[in-house]
């Protein structure tokens, strides 16, 4: 009840502070102005013990017991103004967000830098979902945080807001700040189930008959799949520790998948899009080239993880209201 | 992909960032939470130490024993005692202070059960929620240290405890690492910064007068005087040096040594071996002075009695005072239980109106029936010899003057009827045997007489013109009524041992605080020292201690306050704490300003900006060879020095390391360019 209606005013002031400041920049120097405090129930505690011995000692009238309940006192208050400052002034940044499949968790990393000359304690980045572990940034040093949020559907994820908090130096207090910047991550639909066959291949009649001899042009590296032929293999890769990879040469691609929005009929939009995305990833870790034609959008046959993402990407924005 | 970039670079995964420096490779670390454990026990004990002199003995080694176990525990690993084990320590500790103290609401059970709070909640605790609350039990302990002992030392070891228990909070309550140095390092700052705006909180908060709510101090052992007195038992008169009341007279004119008689409780009744308080009020016949009057302030330290020691007789006092029907002073409505003062007036010379009420005349004549026969005899055998009730009373002086009796702090025990046994048998005593054998013989004659006790001298300490009354001057003297003169003071130990009244202390100490020999044979440096001592302590109980009502009044009027009533407190301590608080937090905001901690970076990035106010910013993306380059391009009258400033900078932050007196001097050949280009 009470934990519930503690929530409910936490999101009323974090709607409160989006309206205050809007979409923060990034990177962004957190102002002292924009840093929430209240004690926490240790520091509850810790007043109320205070209180008791505030009326011992005036019961007493023993001028040293109140000197100490006065030290602890303007101790506390004293840390209250400390738990504000190790937040004021920290730099938040944002890293690139590397995009999930449905269903996964979405990391977005937050970088911490200090720009001050002291360091600073016990920082914690957090979302509704999850929250960091603590860290401690030294002076003019700057650590990456790692915050999670589950990625429900395809297409643009946006962290709403997260915040930044600190119980330093006593947990007395919890400062924060509520934190609104324009971060997203790309969702891709999750591939469906393996039930339906992929596309045949389809001759590519420009290219080279003969795989053996169209190795022209060496195209990257992929992962080793069984039944590749011995001599592909980057053996020198494999020395350098990298594990097994095959030499993939784009004048080879006599044949390539073409991953048809039309060849779908019959399924609903995101069972197309998920279907699309089974085949590009299967394609993908077999190392053939595929092509992908959905509406609006086509792409033509190629290989490699930027082509991969370029299609996963184009199948988690479709139809999506470009912001 | 700069972004991309420059987050990989600077990734610094948490397990990596080093541990504190003093945790040793050969040594098994000790984990997190054992540190911490081992801090709270180690601040709990401290708590309990200063309680270890007044709580029972088994209560101290209870708080050792669970702090034991529980770190065996922790080190070994072994399981946490089980929850019944604790249940069952703990309902026996808690029924044996009970048993013990019979009560919780007192200051001694309420610590003794507070140490076991403590001690039972470090044996079950697990978590740093757990150990904040032993911590928190460990400031209660701290506060409790303060009700039993106000000694100068007693605040600057509550203050380190403090410390290191506020660190010990810092260190528990940290998710992120730190080390327990660092934790210290800083609590001490912050308590440092704390201590003013305590001052002010000190000085300006507004005082009550009396106490709104009194733990019973009953079972707080009694110093000083007792309100019986059983001469020939072992020696209840405490000899020791500790202090009992300090005074200081106005003007400085002090009664000279023999008229220094302090007066305190009044024993009338007499069971032949002990001597106690009338169990019933009498009727009080006017006091009137007539000697010269002194005005004095009286400094009593806490003896949990409601005597307030007055110089005989007293004849001025406060308000939260009486005179009894005895001319004894006590207070209306508490015990002594803290360091009080009274200003009082007393007249050394006086006499009192007659008639003795009867029901006084009867309790002063009465002897125990059957008791002491000896003693009546020579009293009717001295009484045929002498004219007059005061001739009387010459002759039991000159007898115990010129016969062989002794002056002794340490004499035999008495039998049965002790005046007998002390008069005819042992002949060795000190003021109380002398004083209730004079008593009897007195009442034997029938001559109303009465035991007066109290204390007797006092040391002047000419540092700060205190006169200091210790327990060791503790005495007993007789009052007789002698018709006409009322109640006269006789002092029968003046007639053995006149030292003792002329000088102060006589008796031949064997311990106490302040040393043998008092007057008679202390080296000087030694008085010195010991007056030193006792002036700095007066101080501290004048200036800290006693800091109340008044005090306050006299510092507001000093600050310009006229009349200072509690809005005028009010104003004072608003205005520090915002001035205070104002002025820490424009200093954390200084403290914590964007700087880079290498001085190189720091004068470079002074000299970027004085740069960029001329009108040259320079680019987030642009190195200092760049940047300085444009410069010259845009400002050629300052090429020479920039070009300077650029091959210093460059060599000092990418060059090759260099040696102290190398760096020193480019560095501050760079600074002086740098602040000879901003000027």
């Amino acid at each position: 009840m009470f934990n519930s209606l503690i929530a409910r005013l936490r999101r009323r002031t974090r709607a409160w502070a989006r309206r205050r400041h809007g979409i923060d920049s990034d990177p962004l120097v957190l102002s002292g102005r924009r840093i929430y405090i209240v004690p926490t129930r240790l520091g509850v505690a810790f007043a109320s013990m205070l209180f008791a011995m505030f009326l011992g000692a005036m019961n007493y009238a023993n001028n040293l017991a109140l000197a100490l309940t006065f030290t602890l006192g303007s101790l506390g208050l004293i840390a209250m103004h400390y738990c504000q400052r190790n937040l004021a002034g920290v730099k938040l940044a944002s890293a690139v967000c590397e995009p999930v499949f449905a269903g996964q968790l979405a990391k977005f990393r937050i970088a911490v830098e200090n720009l001050a000359p002291l360091p600073r304690f016990d920082i914690v980045i957090a979302n509704d979902h999850s929250a960091a572990a603590a860290v401690r940034v030294d002076a003019n040093a700057r650590v990456v945080t790692e915050i999670t949020l589950p990625a429900a559907r395809r297409g643009r994820l946006a962290l709403e807001s997260f915040e930044i908090t600190t119980r330093h130096p006593f947990g007395l207090f919890r400062a924060w700040a509520y934190l609104h910047m324009d971060l997203h991550c790309i969702v891709y639909p999750r591939p469906s189930e393996r039930a339906m066959p992929p596309p045949p291949l389809e001759t590519d009649t420009g290219g080279a008959q003969d795989s053996v001899k169209g190795d022209e042009d060496f195209a990257g590296l992929r992962m080793f799949n069984p039944g590749d032929p011995p001599s592909r293999i980057a053996w020198k890769a494999y020395a350098r520790g990298q594990g097994l990879l095959v030499k993939v040469y784009a004048g080879t691609a006599v044949s390539s998948h073409q991953f048809d929005w039309d060849a779908l009929e019959g399924l609903g939009v995101e069972a197309r899009l998920s279907q699309l995305c089974r085949w590009i990833e299967d394609a993908f870790a077999a190392g053939r080239a595929f092509g992908l034609r959905i509406p609006g959008t086509d792409i033509p046959p190629n290989i490699g993880p930027s082509h991969r993402q370029r299609c996963l990407t184009a199948l988690a924005m479709f139809d999506e209201a470009t912001p | 992909m700069s972004a991309t970039q420059s987050v990989a670079k600077a990734t610094t995964p948490v397990a990596s960032i080093k541990r504190p420096a003093s945790t040793k490779q050969d040594r098994p670390q000790l984990s997190r939470a054992t540190l911490h454990l081992i801090w709270v026990t180690g601040c709990f004990l401290l708590a309990v130490l200063p309680h270890l002199s007044s709580v029972r003995w088994w209560i101290g080694l209870l708080a050792a024993c669970t702090a034991a176990w529980r770190l065996i525990v922790e080190i070994k690993q072994l399981p946490l005692p089980h929850r019944l084990v604790r249940a069952a320590i703990a309902s026996i500790a808690f029924a044996a202070v009970l048993a013990t103290y019979r009560t919780l609401n007192g200051l001694e059970a309420g610590t003794a059960f507070l140490v076991l709070m403590g001690g039972m909640k470090l044996l079950e605790s697990r978590t740093a929620r757990d150990l904040t609350v032993v911590l928190f039990v460990s400031y209660f302990l701290l506060f409790a240290g303060f009700l039993y002992n106000l000694g100068l030392l007693s605040l600057p070891y509550m203050l380190i405890a403090a410390w290191l228990l506020t660190g010990t909070l810092m260190l528990i309550h940290q998710a992120s690492p730190m080390s327990i140095a660092e934790a210290l390092r800083k609590t001490g700052k912050m308590l440092l910064q704390s201590l003013p705006i305590a001052v002010l909180m000190f000085l300006f908060f507004p005082r009550l007068p009396g106490q709104f709510w009194a733990l019973p101090a009953q079972e707080q052992a009694m110093t000083g005087l007792s309100d019986t007195m059983s001469p020939g038992d072992v020696s209840d008169l405490s000899v020791s040096g500790k202090l009992a009341f300090r005074v200081k007279f106005d003007d400085n004119i002090l009664p000279p040594p023999r008229e220094r008689y302090w007066r305190g409780p009044v024993l009338h009744e007499f069971d032949g071996r002990t001597w106690r308080r009338p169990r019933y009020g009498f009727v009080e016949r006017p006091l009137i002075a007539t000697g010269p009057k002194y005005r004095y302030r009286i400094v009593i330290e806490p003896h949990n009695r409601n005597w307030v020691f007055s110089l005989d007789a007293v004849t001025g006092w406060p308000n939260d005072a009486r005179r009894t029907a005895d001319y004894q002073l006590v207070t209306t409505n508490r015990a002594i239980s803290r360091l009080s003062s009274f200003v009082l007036e007393s007249n050394t010379s006086f006499r009192t109106e007659g008639p003795l009420p009867k029901a006084m005349e009867k309790a002063d004549l009465l002897l125990p029936p059957g008791r002491n026969p000896k003693s009546i005899e020579l009293a009717k055998s001295l009484l045929a010899g002498v004219g007059s009730n005061a001739d009387f009373v010459q002759a039991v002086l000159n007898k115990f003057r010129n016969e062989k009796y002794y002056y002794t702090l340490e004499p035999p025990r008495l039998e049965a009827d002790s005046v007998d046994d002390f008069l005819f048998n042992t002949r060795r005593g000190f003021c109380e045997h002398y004083a209730s054998a004079f008593v009897v013989l007195a009442r034997a004659a029938g001559i109303p007489a009465r035991i007066v006790t109290g204390y007797q001298g006092g040391e002047y300490n000419p540092l700060n013109d205190y006169l200091i009354v210790s327990q060791s001057d503790a005495h007993a003297w007789a009052e007789v009524w002698l018709g006409e003169q009322g109640w006269v003071r006789v002092d029968p130990t003046a007639a053995i041992a006149p030292e003792r009244i002329e000088r102060g202390r006589y008796t031949g100490l064997s311990d106490g605080e302040f040393g043998a020999g008092g007057f008679l044979g202390e080296n000087p440096a030694a008085l010195m020292v010991r007056q030193t001592w006792d002036a700095i302590n007066t101080f501290w109980n004048d200036n800290v201690i006693g800091f109340g009502q008044s005090q306050q009044r006299s510092l507001l009027e000093r600050l310009g306050f006229d009349d200072p009533g509690l809005t005028e407190l009010g104003t004072a301590l608003l205005i520090s704490f915002v001035v205070f608080f104002a002025a820490i937090s424009a200093w954390l905001a200084w403290q914590f300003r964007p700087r880079a901690r290498d001085p190189i970076v720091r004068v470079y990035d002074a000299l970027c900006r004085q740069l960029g106010k001329a009108g040259i910013v320079r680019q987030p993306q642009e190195g200092p060879n760049d940047y300085l380059l444009r410069v010259v391009a845009q400002r050629p009258e300052l090429t020479v020095q920039i070009n300077e400033i650029r091959a210093l900078y460059v060599g000092l932050r990418y060059g090759p390391a260099l040696l102290g007196s190398q760096l020193s001097a480019q560095l501050s050949r760079f600074k002086f360019l740098v602040n000879q280009l901003r000027t």
